[in-house]
């Protein structure tokens, strides 16, 4: 995804100027994707280059307030259509280092492991402590932080099926 | 304060060990999770702290009290343990209500009074609309939440669950362990054993056992992905 659909999504709702994008866009993605103010201006000038928004004017405090075009909903339309490609997504850094402890040889594959898991159930229990401050706030920000759960979940999963296999083969 | 520990504990069922120089401390509102793979001695373990089963060498201790030199187990177990399984938790024939003022009953409190300790518990933990319900007349959720509420009943301070969370789907495994997070953030000790890192995470800390052992999960720091 990129920084344009999510502020697309967002004014959709109606205008809005860059700030208030920012503290939407950090708000529904629970923190997940701290974004700096430039980022938000350059990709709202690109936008307007691509007819996907317009400035509307200023409002009442005299920020300068974005709207969004047909053509900006046209584009939000096609990306939520869009299923996300499992190719675009970045390469599993713990599964190369497995795979490389593997290769090396002489590595403590068990402890490789160990380590991990130790790591992830730390990263699990920030989530989770998060999700229930978060349990307040909003759907959106509780789903993001559910789907990172279930990330973590997945690799301690996997962690057990390796220990399991390493076992076995060992 | 140290509600119960386990000193250097060891298990042996004739030539196995299924506990081997365990230690473990769970304080008053810490919750602590116990993960491993089946056959790891988490279920032991579990027996142990609670008073259902004795060690082979080792202590525990429930409230200061050495288990050794307690004379009636029953009756401390009543008293200060609740415990939580997976199924077999409520008797069919009772409703919610009598269900949870059984153990206050067995302690000798008198009826009147072991119903109004179960419809306070049932009202903590947001069932008691359904007291006078039997358990198959019960969704899930709401039998695993009147089963906490025995565990709790007459101010117990320890909980034992033995993966409560069962055949849940997540977002009532979740609500699950949000009552049990509560419950120990008002006071009391839990000790949960799971399989599922997800409910695993609601804890103040994380052990693992492998092959009877244990090995905490605090350790190295983290290295950057980049």
């Amino acid at each position: 995804m990129s920084i344009r659909h999510g502020l697309l999504a967002l004014l959709s709702n109606g205008p809005r100027y860059g700030y208030q994008l920012r503290v939407e866009f950090e708000a529904s993605t629970g923190a997940t994707w701290p974004l700096n103010i430039g980022q938000v201006y350059t990709t709202l000038s690109r936008m307007e280059r691509d007819g996907l928004v317009e400035p509307g004017g200023a409002d009442d405090q005299g920020r300068a307030v974005y709207t969004i075009t047909e053509a900006g909903r046209g584009e939000l339309e096609r990306w939520f259509s869009t299923p996300v490609d499992q190719s675009d997504r970045p390469r599993d850094e713990l599964a190369i280092k497995l795979a490389m402890a593997i290769a090396a040889g002489d590595a403590d594959l068990a402890a490789v492991v160990q380590t991990q898991r130790a790591a992830t159930m730390r990263a699990l229990q920030d989530l989770t402590r998060a999700k229930r401050t978060a349990a307040k706030e909003g759907l959106a920000q509780r789903l993001v932080l559910d789907s990172m759960i279930f990330k973590a979940e997945a690799e301690q999963r996997w962690l057990d099926h390796c220990e399991a296999v390493l076992k076995e083969k060992t | 304060m140290t509600v119960v520990s386990l000193e250097a504990v060891t298990r042996e069922h004739g030539q196995v060990q299924a506990l081997r120089d365990v230690s473990l401390e769970v304080a008053r509102g810490e919750l602590v999770a116990v993960m491993g793979p089946s056959g790891s001695g988490k279920s032991t373990l579990l027996n142990l702290a609670g008073g259902l089963d004795r060690p082979t060498s080792g202590r525990v201790t429930i409230e200061g009290k050495d288990l050794a030199t307690v004379k009636d187990l029953a009756a401390l177990r009543r008293g200060s343990v609740g415990y939580v399984f997976q199924d077999l938790n409520l008797i069919p024939s009772l409703t919610a209500v009598e269900n949870v003022m059984l153990p206050r009953e067995l302690g000798g409190v008198r009826t009147r009074q072991a119903r109004q300790e179960a419809l306070d518990v049932l009202s903590a933990v947001g069932v008691d609309h359904v007291a006078d319900r039997f358990p198959p007349e019960l969704s899930g959720g709401q039998r695993q939440r009147v089963a906490i509420a025995r565990a709790l009943v007459g101010e117990r301070r320890l909980v034992l669950a033995d993966e409560p969370t069962g055949a849940l789907d997540t977002a009532t495994g979740d609500e699950i362990l949000q009552l049990l997070r509560d419950r120990c953030d008002a006071g009391a000790a839990a000790l949960l054993v799971t399989h599922e890192p997800r409910y695993a995470a609601w804890a103040d800390r994380v052990v693992f056992l492998r092959d009877g052992q244990l090995t905490d999960s605090a350790s190295a720091g983290l290295e950057s992905a980049r």
